[in-house]
């Protein structure tokens, strides 16, 4: 296929494409996630049961029940997803209540049947049926029970208990602070796992107190169990019972559990049948229950009972340790048991819809591990809304800033790659579209910084075809090689680019997982947009008398750029020296001050609300101080376009959804809330989670990108790169401490955002000089690097600015988010520029002097320029022959052929030959000049051939006999 | 957050290595190994063995990482001159004759 044909076959693709994206543009609704459109989101840790360790398969089974939990919510689009081996996220848009939706869909219930009088255990942990003060007596479930404090002092006393009864407990341990008498945390089945467990010790005020298996504690019944979160959320009196876990009948021993009506009193209900096994269980038990109380003849205090309400036995119904009901069972009614042949119920105080969540949680059954919250976050929908404009704002600003920059510097290439970013952006909005991909704020900032990528790739190539051009080559020749010669530089860069995003993706929480899927999928469309569209473009128009003049590619005759002919690897002492104050204060700031970590890292809650009576901090303090929050409530007014002048932000130690609720309504009962507040909570679970996942995926990407460098390069390229990452990762680092801002999940997605593309720019860089070598078999490395530099420095600083400039807009127009976002990213992009330049490549040039064949170079180049290493390559007779040539001389410098596959002319290596050899230094680099010269050596330099970084193919390759007849006859 | 200010005053004080002749082992690359490995081992010395926590990282920490680093980088420097020194002793083999 021609060229011609070739380009034309990629328009029509592109067109096709595109007319394919418009339509799923049109067709689809975009997926937004929780942050743009408000609701609730919970995540989860699973935790073992004693029926059921955390598996992968447990895990899937509990997404399944929770999402017909959801299901039967009738929650539009709602998202369940296993995070990392044992956590859930849940999304649940719109939902407005966080604390009853975490009790509708998180509730293991676990169900179970007690004989209540057989199991409520005494002050000596024994069983007491008679003992009304231990049972309750005819008030069996409510009166009789202790505080927590004294339930667990008594259960902890229990010895363990593992045969001879069906339990379902295992060891579970409490933190509890024996002066106020007070459960601070748990159960839990750790120690470690208690939230405050450090300042625990085994006789000082807070301790920790473990309680043997085979004992349960179970609270009582709540007293108006009127609503649902009320009969859920674990919210009721302080009053506790404890029961040897033995129980007669469970969850899986029932079906067809449904929300009725009593039919004497009308009040709702929950009715169930039995299976056949827990049918027989069932008449067991309760008959067991009846010739209890038949023969119960008198109370402990030796009185006779007379009243049968006195004689009548319980069973206890408890969902995840809480009494749902105690209902007795009458022995003169019931003398054999109660036949389950048409059922039961559960009744008492249940409102239709506790009722309903009751019969629900029933139904689908209760989830095979336990859940624990471990955080939750609701976003009201108006500031969802905000957030959204604003991310379009930023992200519209950027595109315009991109542009504007690429027509300015680029002219006539600037409007075709103009015309590619428009198509890479309905392109990959179509994909966002049609995959479909949950856009959240995050994933907003990705698709904006992919535009800088997009644009990064078209300034490699388009300096490169200027280059070329520059070079001496026509314009259709110098599109074709600049291509040719760009396209490794890109595809290195944009690979680990991509890699990093798979990391983030694969490592992070939900929230970031959007950003660098985002940042994934762009990295490859652009990938397609900027070389093939491009390419497809200039090719076919490179015949045509628009492009043919050098001025429409933004090429001036004659203008010269400040840096040809610098001393890079001269300055950078200076640049080092720099770098290491930096550093230095950086040092000093983490140590005196330290990192803020935001409570994504640090566990607790966050109110922000925006009130509608005038309030200062005072104030709120006082209006929250009777809630969960207490005094200890860190109010702060905050400035947040989005919310408002009069909002605040209360940060507290971690709530329970329902403490959270308490909160904010004592918030609005005193001063008000406009709309909906914001709220988060993350537990000590979650954060660490969260700190372990940054770190690891800032190893495993350092890992891997130094792998694939070394890969590509030579491994002593991939030290230098992690050399300067780990310059970027702590100047960032420094600044944010300076600062103070605070370091949340958005910071640590940056910092590994940092990671690739501050390598974008030194694998630029690494390029040429890779290129380079082999070009100048004799100069010194200091002086290849210098002579890369001068070429690729112009690039760099091109890229970089068009990364920087859609960052800015993030930073300029974006939400609280984005800008925290896009702060760590501006820092991360500037330092990383600098580094590529100032640290990496002298790193590099430092390292690779040491290997004995520039050794040798540098002492022939001493020996020849009176001890000095002359900054550019030269002979001792003129102007530097590697600088990059001005436009006025006569002959252009030769790189490479003209056409690769008929090899080197004549012509062009002679020319080549007289670059290498014509001139004089310029300037001088008193590099090593104190070292004692290595003796000099016949076989000084290596043939270019030698030097050029090989290909493992070619060298395995077998030599194949010369033929010098060329095929004539012999 | 103790070991981040060690490490990052073991790396602030390398860049000042380049203006030392390279006779480090390994050069430039060895001594940033030797001021990071240096720093956190002295902190960790002087700190009985213990990382500092976030609430017990102060100025002072920082400092800790400096005497450490200059030590690291000190030993790669001198172990450089002694291998110098070991191979300028070590006589050049003949040339084979062609």
């Amino acid at each position: 296929m021609t060229d011609r044909r070739r380009n034309l076959a990629v328009l029509l693709l592109v067109g096709l494409m595109l007319v394919g994206s418009v339509v799923a543009i049109a067709a689809k609704t975009t997926r937004l996630g929780l942050d743009l459109k408000g609701g609730v989101e919970l995540v989860y840790q699973a935790k073992a049961t004693k029926f059921s360790a955390v598996t992968a398969d447990a895990v899937n089974r509990s997404i399944e029940i929770m999402r017909k939990r959801v299901d039967a919510l009738g929650v539009a689009e709602p998202e369940i997803q296993r995070s990392g081996a044992d956590q859930i996220s849940v999304s649940l848009p719109d939902v407005k209540n966080a604390a009853q939706a975490a009790a509708q869909v998180g509730t293991t219930a676990q169900l179970f049947f007690y004989d209540w009088e057989k199991n409520v255990l005494g002050p000596d942990c024994k069983p007491a049926p008679t003992n009304f003060s231990v049972t309750g007596g005819p008030s069996a479930g409510s009166a009789g029970a202790l505080s927590q404090y004294d339930a667990l002092a008594r259960a902890r006393r229990c010895p363990p208990v593992t045969t001879g009864i069906q339990s379902a407990t295992q060891t579970k341990y409490y933190l509890v602070d024996t002066r106020t008498k007070k459960v601070l945390a748990g159960p839990e089945d750790k120690p470690s796992d208690l939230k405050g467990a450090a300042g625990a010790t085994a006789n000082g005020p807070i301790q920790v107190w473990k309680v043997n298996p085979g004992t349960v504690v179970v609270q009582a019944e709540s007293p108006s169990t009127s609503t649902s979160s009320d009969k859920t959320a674990k919210k009721g009196p302080d009053a506790y019972y404890v029961l040897r876990d033995d129980f007669a009948l469970r969850g899986t021993d029932i079906t067809n559990p449904e929300q009725n009506f009593d039919q004497n009193t009308q009040a709702p209900n929950v009715t169930f049948d039995f299976t056949s096994s827990g049918r027989k269980k069932w008449q067991q038990t309760t008959q067991q229950i009846a010739q209890r109380g038949s023969n119960f003849v008198a109370t402990s205090d030796g009185q006779v009972v007379s009243n049968a309400q006195q004689k009548f036995q319980h069973f206890a119904i408890v969902l995840d340790n809480q009494l749902i009901s105690v209902p007795y069972i009458d022995y003169q009614q019931n003398p054999n048991g109660i036949d389950g042949a048409n059922g039961s119920e559960i009744s008492g105080g249940f409102t239709i819809g506790s009722a309903q969540a009751l019969a629900n949680q029933l139904k689908y059954g209760a989830l095979p591990v336990n859940l624990e919250l471990i955080s939750q976050s609701q976003v009201s929908a108006t500031l969802g809304k905000e957030a959204l404009h604003q991310g379009l704002i930023a992200g519209i600003v950027g595109f315009a800033i991109v542009a504007i920059f690429l027509l300015v510097f680029y002219r006539l290439l600037g409007v075709i790659a103009v015309g590619a970013l428009v198509v890479y952006a309905i392109y990959l909005f179509a994909l966002i579209k049609l995959i479909p991909i949950t856009l959240t704020l995050p994933g907003i900032a990705g698709l904006i910084l992919t535009v800088g990528v997009a644009a990064d790739a078209n300034i490699v190539i388009f300096e490169r075809v200027k280059e070329e051009i520059r070079a001496g080559r026509s314009v259709p020749a110098g599109i074709a090689a600049g291509y040719r010669k760009g396209l490794a530089a890109i595809i290195d860069a944009n690979v680990v680019t991509f890699m990093v995003a798979f990391i983030l993706f694969v490592l992070s929480t939900a929230g970031v997982k959007g950003f660098a899927f985002v940042l994934g999928i762009g990295t490859l469309v652009s990938l397609f947009t900027a070389i093939l569209l491009t390419q497809a473009v200039l090719g076919t128009m490179a015949r045509s008398s628009l492009i043919t003049h050098p001025a429409a590619l933004g090429f001036r005759k004659g203008r010269k750029m400040p840096w040809e002919g610098f001393d890079f690897m001269g300055a950078s002492k200076w640049f080092f020296s720099f770098s290491g104050v930096i550093l230095l204060i950086g040092a000093l700031a983490i140590g005196g001050k330290g990192l803020k970590f935001g409570i994504d890292f640090e566990s607790g809650t966050r109110v922000r609300a925006e009130l509608v009576k005038p309030a200062d901090e005072n104030g709120i303090r006082k209006a929250i101080a009777s809630t969960p929050a207490g005094g200890a409530a860190e109010v702060q007014r905050i400035t947040d376009k989005s919310l408002g002048s009069n909002a605040f932000q209360i940060s507290t130690a971690e709530l329970k959804p329902s403490q959270v609720s308490e909160v904010t309504q004592a918030l609005q009962s005193s001063y008000g809330i406009k709309g909906q507040p914001d709220t988060q909570s993350i537990g000590p679970t979650f954060g660490n989670t969260v700190a372990k996942g940054a770190v690891i995926a800032v190893i495993v990407s350092l890992l891997v990108i130094s792998a694939y460098i070394a890969l590509r390069f030579e491994w002593k390229y991939a030290v230098p790169v992690v050399i300067a990452l780990a310059h970027d990762l702590l100047i960032t680092a420094g600044v944010y401490s300076l600062t103070g801002r605070e370091v949340t999940t958005s910071t640590i997605a940056a910092l590994l955002t940092i990671l690739g593309y501050s390598l974008y720019d030194t694998i630029i860089v690494f390029d040429r000089v890779r290129e380079n070598v082999p070009r100048m078999p004799r100069a010194a490395f200091s002086q290849i690097v210098n002579r890369s530099m001068t070429e690729v420095v112009t690039r760099s600083l091109a890229t970089s600015f068009s990364t920087a400039l859609p960052i800015l807009a993030l930073l300029l127009f974006g939400g609280q988010t984005l800008k925290d976002f896009a702060f760590a990213l501006l820092v991360g992009t500037v330092s990383g520029a600098y580094s590529s330049i100032f640290i990496a490549s002298p790193v590099l040039t430092h390292w690779k002097e040491r290997e004995p064949v520039y050794e040798r170079r540098s002492a022939r180049i001493r020996r020849e320029f009176g001890g000095l290493v002359p900054a550019y390559a030269g002979s001792t007779a003129g102007e530097p022959t590697d600088v990059a040539p001005s436009e006025s001389k006569a002959r252009p410098s030769i790189f490479a052929p003209d056409d690769p596959s008929k090899g080197v002319s004549r012509t062009e290596f002679d020319s080549m030959v007289e670059d290498l050899h014509a001139d004089a230094p310029r300037r001088g680099t008193a590099t090593r000049e104190h070292e004692p010269e290595p003796e000099p050596d016949p076989t000084a330099d290596l043939t270019p051939e030698d030097l050029v970084i090989k290909d493992p193919k070619r060298r395995d390759k077998p030599k194949r006999p010369r033929n010098s007849r060329h095929g004539r006859p012999r | 957050m103790g070991a981040l200010a060690w490490i990052m005053m073991g790396i602030a004080l390398w860049h000042f290595t380049i203006w030392l002749p390279d006779r480090f082992w390994s050069g430039i690359v060895g001594a940033f190994v030797g001021a990071v490995v240096g720093a956190f081992l002295f902190g960790f010395l002087v700190n009985g063995f213990v990382i500092p926590g976030r609430g017990d990282t102060h100025l002072l920490t920082a400092l800790e990482g400096a005497p450490g680093a200059v030590l690291g980088m000190a030993v790669v420097w001198l172990e450089g001159v002694r291998r110098e020194g070991a191979q300028r002793a070590t006589p050049r083999p003949a040339r084979p004759a062609r």
